[in-house]
């Protein structure tokens, strides 16, 4: 870990990639990153395309208080973060279903209040000092089995996911009110897109922290469809993006020693925006941008 | 004792909450049978079909229908940003044969081309639905409710924004299904076109009639369904009464 540091210090000494895959830590931050693309290319296909991105977001930003509580008392960070998310999905879903949608003011508000409450959570009761750029923002090198364990089950369970439900997630998406009629078990495929969502989001917690999750699932996805037109070409190109983007902000962030999580993010949004601008005027969906 | 009927409602009552919208609905369709649904513009022929598909719960009374229905919107409510071509969307009606999980067998495929035949889109089939125009969408999402394969079909003004050719190639498509023993509701503001079905249900807020067309469209019927907004073109002893219905824009 030592080395790793002493390697990105200097910022004219370009890391050899050859030296650093050969590092335990180095290969645990991949290989997390590169579950993570699994499961936040697949699941971002959706979450763009059903307009879930201000949620993804939301699902993670929530967890910070939960977070902060966590790290101070000892209690684990993943429970922690699960709970919250998998609450919050749960409540989502049904005040959708009761037409009580919670509107993009109602999730702002809510993001804003975890926000603030756990920063001052770390502030003012628990102290947190550095613990709380790691929560905010990820880690590359203080990663372990028990996230990548983690991040396996939510690669695993997106691709059981997409495979088994991906036809009720795009024909709900498309129109939901025929989706039902068709015998598609809409509401209940929808409950699961929510809980998978909010379950990549934790794992993705350690990596690339708690205020930039939404990078793995919303950026791969949306420069994916600048580039395909249909639905099979869109999971594989977003999965493609979110691995490369993974590697090279894992590289950038050893190199310049910054976290992962906002190397990973700029990086996303300036691929994103060179490749909507390059091809934007030919944009071939209508609305592609609608992340 | 009579087959059940396919589709069917009972001193129905439905509305949005600020008192009902549409009233006093009865009537049984056997299977088989086309129903034309008359009447103008917030007459409850929207109203009516959402609470066929369980999409509106009745304020009172019940409504029946055999099966999972086909359903054709009135207004688009899909997405058209959606990376599905119209082959996609003719395929996601074979989700109702029960198999939702896995992939679509090659006999699925065949029958939604088949579908989009049918309605005329064939040539596009591999159009990106968003990509298609608006009468061509609407072709587009009957082929899926064909290749849903369902009993009932219930189709609200299939053939708004169609142009004639594509309407006559619907008609066809209507009286095939007719002839396969499926039951079709379609509503309708074209009084002329409802007298080929076996049965019309004229709303006006209410239930005004209901029955077989050569009994149920006459004068007094239609002026009380359209008040205002009938014209009547023709009227002789021992023939029905020809008429049209003109929109009042209230604009
Ligand atoms: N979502 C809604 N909320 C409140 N009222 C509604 C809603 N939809 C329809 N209505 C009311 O219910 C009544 C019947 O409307 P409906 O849409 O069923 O008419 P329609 O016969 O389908 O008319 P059109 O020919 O314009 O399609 C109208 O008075 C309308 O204002
Ligand atoms: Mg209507």
């Amino acid at each position: 870990m030592i080395l790793v540091y002493s390697v990105g210090m200097d910022l004219a000494a370009i890391p050899s990639p050859v030296e650093l895959i050969e590092l335990p830590a180095t290969q645990i931050a991949l290989a997390e990153l590169v579950l993570l693309a699994v499961a936040g290319g697949l699941l971002g296909a959706f979450v763009v395309l059903r307009r879930l991105a201000f949620f993804s977001h939301a699902v993670g930003t929530a967890t910070f208080p939960g977070l902060v509580v966590a790290d101070a008392t000892g209690f684990s960070a993943t429970v922690a973060g699960l709970c919250v998310a998998v609450g919050y999905a749960g409540g989502v879903e049904r005040a959708s279903h009761t037409g009580r949608a919670p509107g993009d003011t109602a999730t702002g508000l809510l993001l804003v209040a975890a926000l603030a409450g756990g920063i001052i959570l770390a502030s003012d009761v628990f102290e947190s000092g550095a613990a709380v750029d790691r929560l905010l923002f990820g880690t590359a090198i203080g990663l372990d089995g028990g996230d990548l364990a983690l991040s396996g089950v939510a690669a695993l369970l997106a691709v059981a996911g997409t495979v088994l439900l991906g036809r009720a997630w795009t024909a709900g998406g498309f129109d939901s009110v025929s989706a039902p009629l068709l015998g598609v078990p809409a509401r209940r495929a929808d409950l699961l897109l929510l809980l998978l969502v909010a379950l990549s989001a934790v794992a993705a917690l350690p990596a690339v922290g708690a205020l930039l999750v939404t990078s793995i699932f919303v950026v791969p996805a949306a420069v994916a469809r600048l580039f395909t037109r249909d639905m099979r070409g869109l999971l594989l190109w977003s999965m493609a993006v979110a691995a490369a983007q993974g590697t090279l902000g894992l590289y950038l962030s050893i190199w310049l020693d910054v976290p992962p999580g906002p190397a990973v993010a700029v990086l996303g949004a300036g691929v994103y925006a060179l490749c909507a601008t390059g091809i934007g005027a030919r944009s071939r969906l209508p609305g592609a941008e609608a992340a | 004792m009579a087959p059940p009927p396919a589709v069917a409602a009972h001193g129905l009552s439905l509305g949005y909450g600020a008192g009902p919208a549409l009233e006093g609905v009865h009537f049984e369709a056997a299977a088989g049978t086309t129903l034309c649904v008359l009447g103008p513009n917030g007459g409850g022929k929207t109203t009516l079909f959402r609470a066929l598909i369980g999409d509106l719960r009745p304020l009172a009374g019940d409504v029946h229908v055999a099966g999972r229905p086909a359903y054709l919107a009135q207004t688009e409510r899909t997405r058209l940003d959606f990376p599905v071509s119209a082959l996609d969307v003719a395929l996601m009606g074979s989700l109702a044969s029960g198999r939702w999980w896995l992939p679509p067998r090659r006999a699925e495929r065949h029958a939604a081309l088949a579908a989009l035949e049918r309605v005329g889109l064939a040539a596009q089939a591999d159009t990106l639905f968003g990509e298609l125009s608006g009468g061509q969408r609407r072709r587009a999402l009957l082929a899926r409710a064909l290749t849903q394969d369902a009993a009932v079909l219930l189709l609200d003004e299939p053939f708004a924004g169609v142009d004639p050719a594509s309407a006559e190639l619907m008609t066809a498509v209507f009286d095939e299904l007719r002839s396969e023993g499926r039951t079709l509701l379609v509503s309708t503001h074209d009084v002329e076109s409802a007298r080929s079905f076996d049965l019309v249900l004229c709303l006006n807020g209410l239930q005004v009639a209901f029955g077989a067309p050569g009994e149920s469209l006459g004068r007094e019927v239609l002026e009380t369904t359209y008040g205002s907004d009938l014209v009547i073109l023709e009227e002789a002893p021992e023939r029905p009464v020809r008429a049209i219905t003109v929109q009042h824009h209230e604009h």
